[in-house]
């Protein structure tokens, strides 16, 4: 063929055409040469090994977004991480990924990070290079140790974070050899837990819960799902531990004490909404209740003082709740019990939660739910610290002082002194790798790598040990390092010599002396753990742990509380968004819904709508909020999940040096706290004052993407009583069913039924738009959600943001409802009573496009910019969308969105680096929606046929969202294959399609009603 | 007219005409005397176009975001002022086709206006579905044209079925709109001079006015009157299904295509009542469009009045006896919800107002009709803001519902487009003869000896 067209009559060779090009090529690049500054494009010369263009990488690392340090795989392309997911293989996240470690991702590509080391010179920051910044550092150390002769001598202060085991060596070792002390402080920590452990067991480390394994939980305030020390992983267990088993008939129950229900609390099958810090005395009662009158142990006096009447004295509730779910903890075999959490740190957060381990202790879960094992993948650094060097700072004895991984000056009570104090210290160094409130005060910023470019590891349990591996080349617009390799060469300059030159030789020399020689060489075992990202480790289980008597005195009443005695108890709690703050600048986090309020951007201060309405305030009303440690001023949502005595307030808002994104959004809730410390666990108290809420007469309208929160009596989340499982009249014969058949019975137009589910029902007689010959051959892409799983936590929204380049728009945007996003929680109150111990029923149920069978989108557009794949996915096809809108019009579901204007466009350097490669970035004026992740779906297809032309293996095409979920509650794939999992869960008698049954669109997606214990009244279907 | 009957001839004219001449002089007298008034008002109009395309391009430069359209509303002020320009468009045909087949003989002093109206109102009418696209550039896909992918419309999109319905009504009334003028081109030839008279002898066609020019005429003008009279009735159906196509609650239901024609004439025949009042006393046209004229107007406005306020009540009650929760929530919050205002302006507007017609005395007020056909205008707008919008705002998923609030671009594109429709009305005004010289004198009283020689 080529010979033939090479040897055209015409008489133009080949060869000759490639002659005259490549003549006349070289003559436009020496005239374009001439012109001006040559680029520096650089070819691939010598191609990297491992990559090839278009196709991706993975690599095994640790996520850094908190001291959970779940696993982590990063997808790389043509050498730059483009996304993330869970590593299956780790032992604690299985797999699973919250938002915010989805979120990392824009950590590194943060167009706030810090150029380079920068310099303070006459008030101004200058970048300048490493090794000037790296002589600076221990120049300022030298000058603060050995003073000129009539200057006094100063001290080196280092204020850290949460960092992995080898990073917190090295800067033990470098303070050591530096001579100074060391801090630690976390925005969010457990340091109440680990102290109560301490206390309790004498174990230094918070203890391990087993929610999987419970039957019967209980927290006291605990918000385990979206803070604490392992949000993934116990998202995980309270899947399967709430999750229905079908064929037995059972399912585990889950009571939420607090007085204000927490995402975690929304998931409770029971809300005992007892009142602010009265989770002790409820612990102790039922503790009493069970272990009877003749209780033993070292705590048996303190359980005779508690019994069930003091527990619903101090709770408010009543005798009976307390007595009744005392009765059901004791008599179920595996039950577990969770003490409050950074959301509740009172005046006496760590008696309660002692008494919480107690209450454990009694009722025998320790070592069946509950364990003791010496590790703590978790923040416990506890306020009094750095407390305890403010002092030190303002008197001007400290010469120089570290930060690094903490952000104190926005993280701490502004009357705790911090700014000033820190002002006071001679020479500041921050490693923040991004600008932050505490960085912005510095005269010197030696930037960290983010952990994607950095060697680090982490302890997720006993037993196990897992390697963070850098995944990419810095980035090259940052000029940052990781500050282990910084100290490494600070120690240098400051003459002491380190053995290793670099971080990542002192980790590994640290692993290969520790390596004990059981698992094989460490030259295998270390390679295996890079790849797998989780290796063994020497330490294990430090035995069944002892109850032993307290060794310090403490408190179980209700603590006190600041402020006038008729103001509302002021509850500030951590953001399953930002955490403490950490991740404000992530836009991604900004624009996720809140998972309990749906509020985008800004803050909202959580208020009973009675208490609102005996106080004259609407929804939006914008508030002032006094403490007497300060006030602020924050617009009202009202929320029937909180007690009437109470309001609340998530952390993370109110950045003032954070970056583009957290600046000026929000306000921050801890300039209402007192600058206290929790005794005797040092932490920094989160409940500990009443506030006095007053209208300013101002609103503003609330950011939310929530449309009603009451589903209207429409078939859209329903649920299904446990007792009724099985039974064939659970089916509830709503009206519709009536009807339908008598429309049948006179010939008329009505919804094919799905047949429970069976695959043969796919695709139904409606469902087949387009004239595909073979498409009863190919596979039918379907999906099930089970409802009873889901958590509501949006892993699965953020993880989709982060596939399909789903741009985020700003708050501005959401307020006119132009939020982008391809997936949404729907969130629906069916009972909430925040008066009275009760059941609670709050529906979940994850919205994306339903790829309709017999989709109302399709037929409606001009155009067929969307139309349906023989593979029966609703397909959108951008280039050829006009914008007419009248499919998102006609959309039930309402999961298209548009493109108002080139929102991509707004995206900085390098933030655009995120981008995955694999899905168009779409322009001004088209539609969008999702996609079932197709680029995955012929990803699969591609290897298939490149694999001898095989068939998809079931279970080898994971959407994003699916891949992110915690609680493992989407299955997708092929529904014409009996086999599939996917055909096996839509089975389930529970399995239903929404609004099917009302507009016949015969969606791909199948839901899985929740289960709930108490009667659904018929109404909610 | 050759073909109209002489039973009412004189009825409708003033008693006062009594020469022919007099029709010419007092018609073409418009073409040649601008007045100051004619010159304010055209000022404001060509501002207001300037307004209407600045507006225009920026959108296109920034995107629709300029608009306050959102998800769940995708449509908003911009389809609501196309379907009510559409809807502004069917009097003219409906004066002057159907009425011209049905012997109306009130039609022949109104008809040349209305029928401008058609053209302009669809003219204005046809930019809106370009203005609401987010691909403007890409608008074109929706015209089936042989290409090389051999992509074709979706013909199962009623979105195409607006492109033929636009195009097709535009064709047919812009035709019988300039066909109908040729003899009074002609008259206005005769009379003008200089660049006038070139531009009236070349689109008069050659025009004598000899018995066999006559007898074409008739004839093609009939054949035109009866090819667009289905279309008055197909084009706001078609229109119509635009929404009833869909299964959007509040939009999908069968009424719509006769509700819409009946809305259609309804706001038509409002807007020719709004535009006919200022032109008779602007260009002293009493002598022709008499008191009797207005009360056949307003007669047929009562009665498309009550269609669409039956049509409404219809509504309201299937939603009701349907059961379905959907509808009745889509129904309810019309009334009650968020744009109740409008729900309930549309109401008093369209329904309540109207019932003054019942008077006589109301009828012939001209001031009154006045007033009452700009409340129809008001009225009709909001019918379709109210059908759009507040259908779309809370739809099946609760979750997902919605709020819009139209953008200052929307208010100024909207507002633009009054002042290009009176942009295009105001030259006509000046450029054609805007009543039909030949049609008023077939209804004249002939001339008679008797009163000529009185005259002389």
């Amino acid at each position: 063929m080529a010979k033939d067209l090479g040897e055209r009559a015409d008489g133009i060779r080949r060869r000759d055409f490639l002659k005259a090009v490549g003549v006349s090529g070289a003559g436009a690049t020496i005239a374009g040469c001439s012109t001006g500054e040559v680029e520096r494009l650089l070819p691939y010369v010598v191609a990297p090994e491992e990559i090839t263009p278009g196709v991706a990488t993975w690599y095994s690392t640790v996520c850094g977004g908190c001291a959970s340090g779940c696993g982590m795989w990063v997808r790389t392309r043509e050498g730059r991480a483009v996304h993330v997911e869970g590593n299956p293989d780790h032992p604690v996240s299985q797999g699973g990924l919250c938002s915010k470690g989805h979120a990392t991702l824009q950590h590194l590509y943060n167009p706030d990070r810090y150029h380079g080391p920068m310099i303070r010179e006459g008030g101004v920051m200058r970048q300048g290079t490493w090794d000037e910044g790296e002589r600076l550092l221990a120049a300022s150390i030298n000058g603060a140790l050995n003073p000129l002769p009539d200057q006094p001598a100063r001290g080196v202060l280092f204020i850290g974070g949460y960092m992995g085991p080898t990073s917190s060596a090295l800067v033990d070792e470098f303070m050591l050899a530096v001579g100074g002390d060391r801090v630690d402080f976390d925005a969010v920590s457990d340091a109440p837990l680990k102290e109560a452990a301490r206390i309790a067991y004498g174990v230094n480390a918070v203890p391990r819960y087993d929610i999987g394994a419970a039957n019967l939980l209980l927290s006291f305030g605990n918000d385990f799902i979206e803070t604490g020390t392992s949000p993934v992983a116990h998202s995980k267990g309270f899947a399967s531990m709430s999750a229905v088993d079908e064929a037995g008939g059972e399912k585990g129950r889950f009571v939420y004490l607090g007085p204000r229900l927490s995402l975690t609390g929304l998931n409770a099958d029971e809300w005992i909404p007892i009142r602010p810090g009265s989770e002790a005395a409820v612990a102790l009662g039922m503790a009493s209740a069970i272990a009877g009158p003749d209780a033993a142990g070292p705590y048996a006096n303190l359980l005779q003082a508690y019994n069930p009447a003091s527990a619903a004295a101090a709770a408010g509730v009543s005798v009976e709740a307390i007595e009744e779910l005392a009765g059901r903890f004791a008599l179920e075999p595996s039950s577990l019990a969770m003490g409050p959490g950074p959301g509740a740190h009172h005046r006496n957060a760590t008696a309660a939660n002692l008494a919480v381990m107690i209450l454990n202790h009694v009722a025998g879960n320790v070592g069946t739910t509950v364990f003791y094992e010496g590790v703590s993948p978790a923040a416990t650094a506890s306020y009094s610290d750095i407390e305890s060097v403010i002092d030190a700072m303002a008197s001007g004895d400290i010469g120089v002082v570290i930060v690094h991984g903490t952000n104190p000056a926005y993280s701490l009570p502004s009357t705790s002194g911090f700014v000033e104090a820190f002002e006071q210290v001679q020479y500041k160094v921050s490693f923040a790798s991004a600008m932050d409130e505490t960085s912005a005060l510095c005269d010197l910023v030696l930037p960290d790598s983010h952990f994607f470019e950095s060697w680090g590891d982490s302890t997720p349990r006993a037993g196990a040990l897992a390697i963070q591996q850098p995944v990419m080349q810095q980035v090259s617009t940052f000029d940052s390092r990781p500050s282990g390799d910084t100290m490494l060469a600070v120690l240098g300059h400051l003459g002491s010599e380190p053995e290793v030159g670099t971080f990542y030789e002192y980790l590994r020399a640290r692993h290969e002396t520790a390596h004990d020689g059981s698992s094989g060489d460490f030259e295998t075992y270390w390679h295996q753990t890079l790849r797998v990202g989780v290796g063994e480790s020497g330490a294990t289980d430090e035995g069944a742990a002892q109850l032993r008597a307290p060794d310090t005195a403490l408190s179980f009443d209700t603590p006190l509380l600041d402020g006038s005695d008729d103001g509302l108890t002021l509850l500030v709690h951590p953001s399953g968004r930002f955490g403490g703050g950490e991740f404000s600048n992530s836009p991604w986090m900004q624009e996720l819904p809140d998972p309990v309020s749906k509020i985008t951007w800004h803050s909202w201060l959580e208020v009973n709508p009675h208490t609102a309405e005996e106080r004259g305030i609407r929804n939006g009303d914008i508030v002032s909020v006094s403490s007497p440690h300060g006030s602020l001023e924050v617009p009202v949502w009202l929320y029937p999940g909180i007690r009437e005595d109470t309001v609340a307030l998530a952390m993370g808002g109110g950045h003032t040096g954070m970056g583009r994104y957290a600046d000026g959004n929000g306000v921050n809730a801890l300039g209402l706290l007192p600058a206290e410390a929790e005794q005797p666990s040092g932490a920094l108290v989160t409940l500990a004052t009443k506030v006095v809420v007053e209208p300013t007469g101002q609103s503003r309208r609330i950011a939310t993407v929530e449309g009603s929160d009451d589903q209207h009596d429409r078939p859209i989340a329903p649920a299904v009583q446990l007792a009724l499982l099985g039974e064939e009249e659970h089916e509830v014969e709503g009206e519709h069913h009536e009807e339908l058949r008598e429309l049948q019975g006179v010939g008329g137009f009505v919804p094919v039924p799905a047949e429970e589910g069976a695959p043969s029902a796919f695709p139904l007689p409606g469902a087949q738009h387009g004239e595909y010959a073979d498409a009863h051959d190919g596979p039918r892409w379907a999906m099930a959600i089970d409802l009873d799983k889901c958590t509501g936590c949006s892993a699965c929204v953020t993880a989709c943001q982060s596939e399909n380049n789903v741009p985020w728009v700003g708050e501005n945007q959401v307020l006119m409802g132009r939020e982008m996003s391809w997936m949404r929680i729907e969130r629906y109150y069916e009972h909430v009573d925040a008066t009275q111990a009760d059941d609670l029923d709050v529906r979940f149920l994850p919205m994306l496009c339903q790829h309709c069978g017999n989709a109302p989108c399709e037929p409606v557009c001009p155009v067929f910019a969307t139309y349906h794949t023989p593979e029966g996915v609703n397909a959108q096809i951008y280039n050829r969308c006009v914008g007419t809108r009248y499919c998102a019009n006609n959309c039930p579901y309402k999961v298209r969105v548009f493109n108002w204007y080139r929102y991509t466009d707004d995206v900085p350097e390098p933030l655009n680096w995120q981008w995955n490669p694999d899905v168009t970035v779409r322009d001004n004026g088209v539609m969008e929606k999702c996609s079932f992740c197709m680029q995955r779906i012929r990803d699969a297809e591609n290897r298939a046929a490149l694999e001898g032309g095989r068939d998809v293996r079931d279970g080898e095409i994971v959407t994003a969202c699916q891949q992110s979920c915690p609680a493992e509650c989407i299955v997708f794939g092929n529904i014409r294959d009996p086999q599939s999992r996917v055909s096996e869960v839509v089975a389930s008698e529970r399995t239903y399609r929404v609004l099917d049954e009302l507009i016949n669109t015969q969606p791909a997606v199948n839901y899985l009603k929740k289960v709930t214990f108490h009667e659904v009244s018929s109404g909610e279907h | 007219m050759a073909t109209l009957g002489t039973r009412e001839r004189g009825a409708l004219t003033h008693p006062d005409l009594h020469r022919l001449d007099d029709v010419n002089r007092d018609v073409l007298k418009m073409l040649t005397t601008p007045g100051k008034g004619w010159w304010i008002l055209f000022g404001i109009a060509a501002a207001g176009v300037g307004l209407f395309f600045t507006m225009w391009i920026r959108q296109m430069v920034l995107g629709i975001g300029v608009s306050g359209l959102n998800a769940p509303v995708g449509w908003g002020v911009y389809i609501t002022t196309f379907v009510f320009w559409v809807g502004i468009a069917h009097s003219g045909t409906l004066i002057s086709a159907i009425l011209f087949l049905f012997r109306a003989p009130w039609r022949q002093s109104i008809y040349r206006a209305a029928e401008a109206m058609t053209v302009f109102a669809v003219m204005t009418a046809g930019l809106f579905p370009l203005i609401h696209v987010g691909r403007l550039w890409h608008a074109y896909w929706l015209i089936p044209y042989p290409n090389s992918r051999f992509l074709w419309p979706n013909f199962k999109s009623p979105l195409v079925w607006d492109v033929f319905a636009i195009t097709t009504y535009f064709t047919v009334s812009a035709t019988f709109f300039y066909l109908g003028t040729i003899p009074d081109i002609a008259a206005a030839r005769d009379r003008a001079t200089g660049l006038r008279k070139k531009l009236y002898q070349l689109i008069s066609l050659g025009w004598q006015g000899s018995d066999s020019q006559w007898h074409h005429f008739g004839k093609a003008y009939i054949f035109l009157a009866a090819l667009a009279t289905p279309l008055v009735l197909s084009v706001h159906s078609v229109v119509s299904w635009d929404f009833a196509m869909s299964i959007v609650p509040g939009w999908h239901t069968t009424i719509f295509a006769p509700y819409f024609v009946a809305g259609a004439i309804f706001s038509g025949i409002a807007m020719v009542i709004t535009l006919v009042v200022p032109m008779r006393k602007i260009f002293g046209l009493e002598a022709y469009l008499t008191t009797k004229h207005f009360d056949a107007m307003a007669k047929l406005m009562l009665l498309t009045s009550l269609i669409v306020f039956y049509a409404y009540l219809s509504e309201f009650f299937l939603a009701w006896y349907s059961g379905e929760e959907v509808e009745r929530t889509a129904f309810w919050n019309r009334l009650f919800g968020t744009y109740w205002w409008a729900t309930w302006t549309m109401l008093v507007c369209n329904g309540f107002v109207p019932i003054m017609l019942w008077f006589k005395r109301v009828r012939y007020s001209i001031p009154a009709l006045f007033v009452i056909s700009i409340f129809v205008n008001i009225g009709m707008w909001f019918e379709r803001y109210v059908i759009v919008v507040t259908s779309l705002h809370h739809e099946y998923e609760p979750f997902a519902w919605g709020i819009y609030r139209p953008s200052v671009t929307e208010m100024c594109i909207l507002l633009g487009s009054f002042c290009w429709f009176s942009f295009w009305f105001l030259l006509f005004t000046r450029l054609l003869p805007p009543v039909a010289i030949q049609e008023l004198k077939e209804v004249m009283p002939p001339p008679m000896r008797k009163q000529a020689g009185e005259a002389h």
